[in-house]
């Protein structure tokens, strides 16, 4: 029998069951998270409260009369988050659309970063030449790493979920010993690169936060592969090797040049996603960079329920509650993991077709 | 002890108990994935429901119910562990086969639940979130197979470093592949199983309760991953870090594939990434960067499911031909 994908549901008003059960499963799980927070805190609606408003930047009248914006930074931190997340859930949506459960995501982000920095401080030269070239250099690195997977998979049959996360843990290791070994900075206090020269840095829109210019990569991303899935004979050939490997490789499609592109093309926004981390956020990479950011966009994948179009809202949602929790762990005794708890419960919730007391529809059965 | 530590033999059998102590765990959790995906239900939760199991059995036994003898804690935290590993299991179970959800998808999602629950819950249940090292939790009992001490190298193999026996657990990884193998091939639920796994529409046609085998499969699977999660927490260590598991349910996964489906290729498969994390931990007195020992596990797992992939192509290839 052939699996039909996930129908297109989507978080906006164009498909109303879809967006409606995803609306309510947010609402469900945040409740479910209250439940959780009343059973390890003294100050349970407090700390909720703060999870949920914590991002929301202040309008506030100061001493002078004069209207200012405050806790700006902690909106910021938002968006750069939404940035990362909608990049890297991409990443892993396009091979998904190819029903390639590639979740490497990881290791090519930390590849891209590696390789951005090593262009971004090795070339001398204006920023209009040095951060294009290291953008492309972080993709170039994400897209190799991604395509391993790939060539893996469609030439000796290697389980791309098991090979992929293996790989993660390889990168993970390259980027350590690169910097460890080759880009250390001698007068850091701890194991990390020097700082990029400024002008291969973007300058941050709000101060004191990563918000840059590659803000705008984030929609541009998503528009490019909506365009890339819905209108090209590349993404097509992606689409009905998904949905039907047999059917597309009968008719001719290159069923495993669509499995590898599709993974190259994820690596590559992936690494972009790396390119933002070092060249926007942080303008060094430590050698302890936290793992496990690609899982969080495999969050906001599966929340999108693999449509590119909902990606920016599930991203934005995700970071909203990511900084909401840190903003909790602060002011409370809640530990802010309860971010990543609620998260997977959406997803836990949003995952089921149907109630198991309702009839068996026969959507399977009808394309 | 009595006997020459530096002796090759003696290393060699020293090395062999690590090495079956590391494949312990991914062996119950291949033993899991090989019974679901033999089902044609793959579970690829294992590691989420390791991880659950591993956390749930230590919490278990710093939070024991009042009056419990301590002789029983360690069981009283085995059983917490096992249950809730079929808990998930269960949550799984049910999502897919009554909710519709996308089986690989669900699994993954449990498997993130499962990370972050361990993560926020040993936070706020045990005030640390790396480990439970602040309390002194135990480990399931050692078994002594019998007085050997006539020859000692026997004696070492048999009941382990200063005859104090081996893990209940570690014992009970053999036994129990071998009942796997007698339930797989000469019971009838393991010949329905198969049928259910192979061709479920004709095992449907020729009566066998499909649902059942589908749940005793992914239940089955959540039993035995839990298993390895248990001896992890309360055997390996005795302690719940968080991540634990550091993979080991994608590796049993991995041996699932490599070993082909069949029970004896699956536990060869898990025997040897047990062998290649303690063969990259020994080489650490090598002077190579610990990145580049760290690599050569995971390199190993990739170049093993090539291979075996390759294989399996070329054999495919050759069955055209003729």
């Amino acid at each position: 029998m052939m699996r039909i994908p996930p129908r297109t549901a989507l978080l906006g008003c164009l498909a109303p069951p879809g967006a409606r059960r995803t609306l309510a499963a947010v609402a469900v799980a945040l409740l479910a998270g209250l439940a959780l927070i009343a059973c390890v805190s003294d100050e349970p609606l407090r700390a909720w409260l703060i999870l949920i408003t914590g991002p929301l930047p202040e309008l506030r009248q100061g001493a002078d009369g004069a209207w200012h914006w405050h806790r700006l930074v902690r909106f910021g931190t938002v968006l750069q988050d939404t940035v990362n997340l909608t990049l890297l859930a991409l990443a892993l949506l396009i091979p998904f659309r190819a029903r390639q459960f590639s979740l490497g995501a990881d290791g090519q982000l930390f590849l891209g970063a590696l390789a951005g920095m090593v262009v971004g401080l090795s070339l001398p030269g204006p920023a209009w030449i040095v951060l294009p070239l290291a953008a492309a250099a972080a993709m170039l690195a994400g897209a190799l790493w991604g395509g391993a997977t790939g060539v893996l998979k469609a030439r000796y049959g290697a389980n791309e979920m098991v090979v992929s996360l293996m790989l993660n843990l390889v990168a993970i290791e390259i980027y350590r010993l690169a910097i460890m070994a080759w880009l250390r900075d001698p007068d850091a206090g701890f194991p990390a690169t020097p700082f990029l020269p400024p002008t291969a840095m973007f300058d941050p829109l709000i101060a004191y936060t990563g918000v840059t210019l590659m803000l705008a990569a984030a929609p541009l991303a998503v528009l490019a592969v909506t365009v890339l899935l819905g209108r090209t004979t590349l993404g097509y050939e992606i689409r009905v090797a998904g949905a039907a490997p047999a059917f597309a490789a009968q008719a001719g499609v290159p069923v495993a040049r669509a499995i590898v592109l599709s993974m190259a093309l994820g690596g590559a926004l992936a690494g972009l996603a790396g390119f933002h981390i070092g060249h926007a956020v942080l303008g060094r990479l430590p050698v302890d960079l936290a793992a496990g950011l690609g899982f969080e966009g495999l969050l906001v994948a599966l929340l999108a329920r693999h449509e590119p179009r909902a990606i920016l809202g599930a991203a934005f949602f995700y970071a909203w509650l990511r900084a909401g929790g840190q903003a909790m762990e602060r002011s409370t005794d809640v530990a802010r993991e309860i971010a990543l708890v609620l998260q997977a419960l959406v997803i836990v919730l949003v995952m089921a077709e149907r109630w198991p007391w309702q009839a068996r529809t026969g959507r399977k059965a009808t394309p | 002890m009595n006997f020459d530590i530096t002796s090759p033999m003696v290393a060699l059998v020293l090395a062999l108990l690590a090495l079956l102590r590391a494949a312990t765990p991914i062996l119950y959790a291949a033993l899991g994935g090989l019974l679901s995906e033999l089902g044609g239900k793959i579970n690829v939760a294992l590691e989420g429901l390791m991880l659950v199991a591993a956390f749930t059995a230590v919490i278990a036994t710093i939070f024991p119910p009042p009056g419990l003898p301590p002789a029983l804690l360690p069981w009283w935290g085995c059983a917490a562990g096992l249950l809730a590993a079929l808990l998930l299991a269960a949550v799984l179970a049910v999502l897919h086969l009554e909710c519709d959800a996308d089986l690989i998808v669900a699994g993954i999602a449990l498997n993130l639940l499962a990370a972050g629950l361990t993560v926020f819950l040993l936070a706020e249940l045990a005030g640390d979130k790396g480990s439970t090292a602040r309390f002194a939790t135990p480990a399931l009992p050692s078994l002594r197979i019998a007085d050997l001490s006539a020859w000692p190298l026997l004696d070492l193999l048999l009941n382990g470093e200063a005859g104090r026996g081996h893990h209940v657990l570690l014992l009970g990884a053999p036994v129990l592949a071998l009942c796997g193998w007698l339930f797989l091939g000469h019971t009838r639920p393991g010949a329905w199983l198969r049928a259910v796994g192979e061709n479920p529409e004709a095992a449907r046609a020729a009566g066998i309760p499909l649902r059942r085998m589908h749940y005793l499969a992914l239940l089955g699977s959540g039993l035995l991953a839990g298993l390895g999660g248990v001896y992890l927490s309360m055997g390996y260590l005795t302690l719940f870090q968080a991540d634990m598991t550091a993979g080991r349910g994608f590796l049993a996964l991995a041996a699932v594939f490599v070993g082909r489906r069949s029970l004896a290729g699956v536990c060869a498969a898990a025997v040897l990434f047990g062998a290649a994390g303690v063969f990259a931990t020994r080489l650490g007195c090598l002077d190579l960067p610990p990145q580049v020992l760290a690599m050569l596990p995971p390199v190993i797992t990739i170049t093993a499911l090539a291979l075996s992939g390759w294989r399996r192509r070329c054999r495919r290839r050759s069955t055209d031909d003729s």
